[in-house]
């Protein structure tokens, strides 16, 4: 009888950790309060000094430490050429690691943005990289009065939703641009009728997953739909629903190494022949490498850059785009905080607005337009998003 | 009926089980002779898996073993299987022994304490970034047909070997004197002592072998699915403490058939329930309460009696 109890108990208990997971994975941050008032960082007058601080938020280790690592070089790079070019003001970052997609969730990302808030000296910051982290630190980031660009969260309703209006800005264009430039080019270039989209259950993933579905089906595309937990590493199940007929399976997902890890078991399962297409999320030469039947969106950049040239120069002949446009909101934020800072000392209210009325011409910038953002934080320039295929190797731009 | 789609869940779904099951049999092992629910158990699985990870590195990596992929993946599993053995002997001599004879609540939660100790510790050692096996750079993943049915080799690899430690614990177990004392001291640890049964030696092979197939399955895991990272051995080793459960925990045989048929019920509800991938877990633990409702011992497992 005893031992019928403990195994009942234990029963219990395993059950009550497996919701406890089923939970953590669904639970979503959109609960994150709207900002409340503001408090004394906002106005506090900050001597500017000789050297100035941005806020990093970026996944440098974790499961998107493949892409994150590409953020950190593209910011650094830019803090190094700004501070060989000007000699009376410097800039640093004070780098905060969100763990992207690590199992705490964005917890590390809320612990990064109470961090800069809390720091005397940080004026304005970019990141975070991930629109699920942007919806967990916004009331923090907000209250601390910072404003925030990120040069890689798409998720359309983070600006339009709202909630963020005068604090976030992004350097990339939204889903709402992404979702149908591969959708066009499913239906139009590739001409295909049967297409399985997953999605990997984090609001970045499901919006642009949605936005893809809804534009194929109204083109009369024959469309599974499907869902899978970022921490599962096991995807045979799935993989054995999608029919071998299909003819691609569109993966919008955050972390490259499940990425890689789908198409190496849709090889192994015999399905190796379905083309797969990521999105700005897998962009990044490993998952390319899992063949010459993958596609990938990513952000629309200036391919006769200079500025790219310069940093491939620097880092082995890897342009390592999926950070770029990192590159372009550390740019923001370094020309607002100089703008703000002209009389020696500046406000996070006044970098804000000086980042809200941003100006930088085309020809300084490598994503090709000029960089100014309409009322919600957007870019109101940039109009697409670029196609990439794979050459078995890395991934080559699609003229057109 | 899409026979295609039913042979490729039942393909994926004895997979998972064979790897489940060889989970459950750790747990099995340890909960026969000591009564203790070893929730450390998936941890060391993950352990295994990055041992081996790190065995094939240290022997050229993928892409330039230093042998054949056969004989680098043999060293892979053997480097496993003794480093998680030696791991699991380390864990009950400093974690349950001193607690042998303190009330059953507080080795269970030392055992909650090991497997959140050994998480992080992997997550400090390892970091916490996925690393792959890259199985198809070191042995190739051809994919063979018979009809309908698809498999690759890593997934034939798995089944076979886990049917094989399977047989071979069995006859260990039946035929063996240590097999012999491990029974006794089953049956009646203090009887066995003064019979003059090493006990503390028994529950310490008893450890060792349990961890040594959490070892394997990590391997065998990693190379069927790609890719591992600290927090594997959680998930795992909830399902494999479920299939122990459904097993009847205390058996063998129980532990095999209980793993299977979390893995072909995991694989089958993701094909065939609505949204089956993403509540595949909800459908498992139902499964689990069921079972317990149903046959409280498990499909396998004797009801204790008690004297009153």
């Amino acid at each position: 009888m005893r031992r019928r109890r403990a195994t009942a108990v234990a029963a219990l208990l395993a059950l009550g950790a497996a919701l406890a997971v089923v939970a953590g994975a669904y639970a979503t941050t959109e609960r994150a309060a709207a900002p409340t008032a503001q408090t004394g960082s906002d106005s506090a007058l900050i001597k500017c000094g000789k050297t100035r601080t941005i806020g990093f938020m970026a996944p440098v280790t974790g499961p998107a430490a493949s892409i994150g690592i590409q953020q950190v070089h593209w910011a650094q790079y830019y803090v190094s050429t700004y501070n060989k070019t000007h000699k009376k003001t410097k800039m640093k970052l004070q780098t905060e690691d969100t763990q992207l997609g690590a199992p705490t969730g964005t917890a590390e990302a809320l612990k990064g943005a109470q961090a800069l808030a809390g720091s005397p000296n940080v004026l304005g910051v970019v990141g975070p990289a991930g629109s699920n982290e942007i919806v967990g630190v916004t009331k923090s980031l907000m209250d601390g009065g910072l404003a925030w660009v990120s040069g890689s969260s798409t998720r359309t309703s983070l600006t339009t939703d709202g909630t963020r209006t005068g604090y976030m800005f992004r350097t990339v264009p939204p889903d709402a641009i992404q979702g149908p430039t591969a959708a066009n080019y499913i239906i139009k270039v590739l001409k295909y009728t049967r297409v399985y989209i997953i999605d990997d259950q984090e609001t970045y993933s499901t919006g642009l997953a949605d936005e893809v579905q809804s534009k194929l089906r109204a083109a009369g595309v024959t469309v599974g739909r499907d869902g899978v937990s970022q921490q599962q590493s096991d995807f045979s199940s799935l993989i054995a629903k999608i029919a071998r007929d299909t003819q691609l399976v569109y993966i919008p997902w955050q972390l490259t190494p499940k990425g890689i890890a789908f198409g190496n078991q849709m090889k192994a399962a015999g399905k190796g022949s379905i083309k797969l297409m990521g999105a700005d999320g897998l962009f990044d030469s490993t998952f390319a490498a899992v063949g010459s039947h993958v596609y990938d969106t990513n952000f629309p950049l200036n391919p006769k850059s200079k500025i790219i040239a310069g940093f491939k120069k620097g880092h082995g002949g890897d342009g390592e785009y999926f950070g770029a446009p990192t590159y372009a909101a550390t740019q923001v934020v370094a020309t607002a905080i100089d703008r703000a800072c002209k009389k020696g000392t500046a406000t996070r209210a006044s970098v804000r607005a000086a980042i809200r009325s941003t100006n930088i011409p085309a020809a300084q910038s490598l994503i090709g337009v000029a960089l100014r953002f309409n009322r919600n934080g957007d870019l109101s320039t940039a109009k697409k998003f670029g196609l990439y295929k794979s050459n078995g190797t890395v991934f080559v731009p699609i003229p057109g | 009926m899409n026979w295609s789609l039913f042979f490729d869940l039942t393909v994926s779904g004895l997979t998972l089980g064979s790897l489940y099951a060889l989970i459950a049999l750790g747990y099995s092992l340890v909960y026969g002779i000591l009564k203790l629910l070893n929730f450390a158990h998936g941890d060391v699985y993950m352990i295994g898996a990055f041992l081996g990870w790190y065995a094939l590195h240290a022997l050229g990596g993928p892409m330039n073993p230093t042998f054949t992929g056969a004989v680098v993946l043999l060293l892979m599993f053997i480097v496993a299987m003794l480093g998680c053995g030696v791991l699991g002997v380390a864990i009950e001599r400093f974690a349950y022994r001193p607690l042998r004879n303190a009330p059953r609540i507080a080795p269970l939660i030392s055992a909650l304490g090991v497997s959140i100790f050994l998480q992080n510790s992997a997550l400090l050692i390892f970091g916490a970034a996925f690393r792959d096996y890259d199985t198809f750079d070191l042995i190739g993943v051809k994919t063979y047909s018979i009809g309908q049915l698809f498999f690759s080799v890593p997934q034939l690899l798995t089944v076979v070997a886990a049917i094989g430690l399977m047989i071979a614990l069995t006859v260990f177990v039946a035929r063996s004197r240590l097999g012999k004392a491990m029974r006794s001291t089953s049956f009646d640890r203090e009887a066995a002592s003064m019979m003059g049964i090493d006990v503390d030696r028994v529950i310490s092979v008893t450890f060792f072998i349990g961890s040594a197939l959490a070892g394997a399955a990590g391997v065998m895991f990693a190379l069927v699915f790609g890719q591992i990272y600290h927090f594997m051995g959680f998930i795992a080793g909830l399902k494999g403490f479920t299939a122990a459960v459904i097993g009847g925990i205390g058996s063998i045989p129980g532990a095999m058939v209980g793993g299977l048929i979390v893995g072909l019920a995991e694989s089958y509800a993701t094909g065939y329930l609505p949204q089956g991938s993403t509540f595949q877990n909800l459908y498992v633990f139902a499964l689990l309460i069921l079972v317990i409702l149903v046959r409280p011992s498990g499909l396998f497992g004797k009801a204790a009696i008690s004297k009153v």
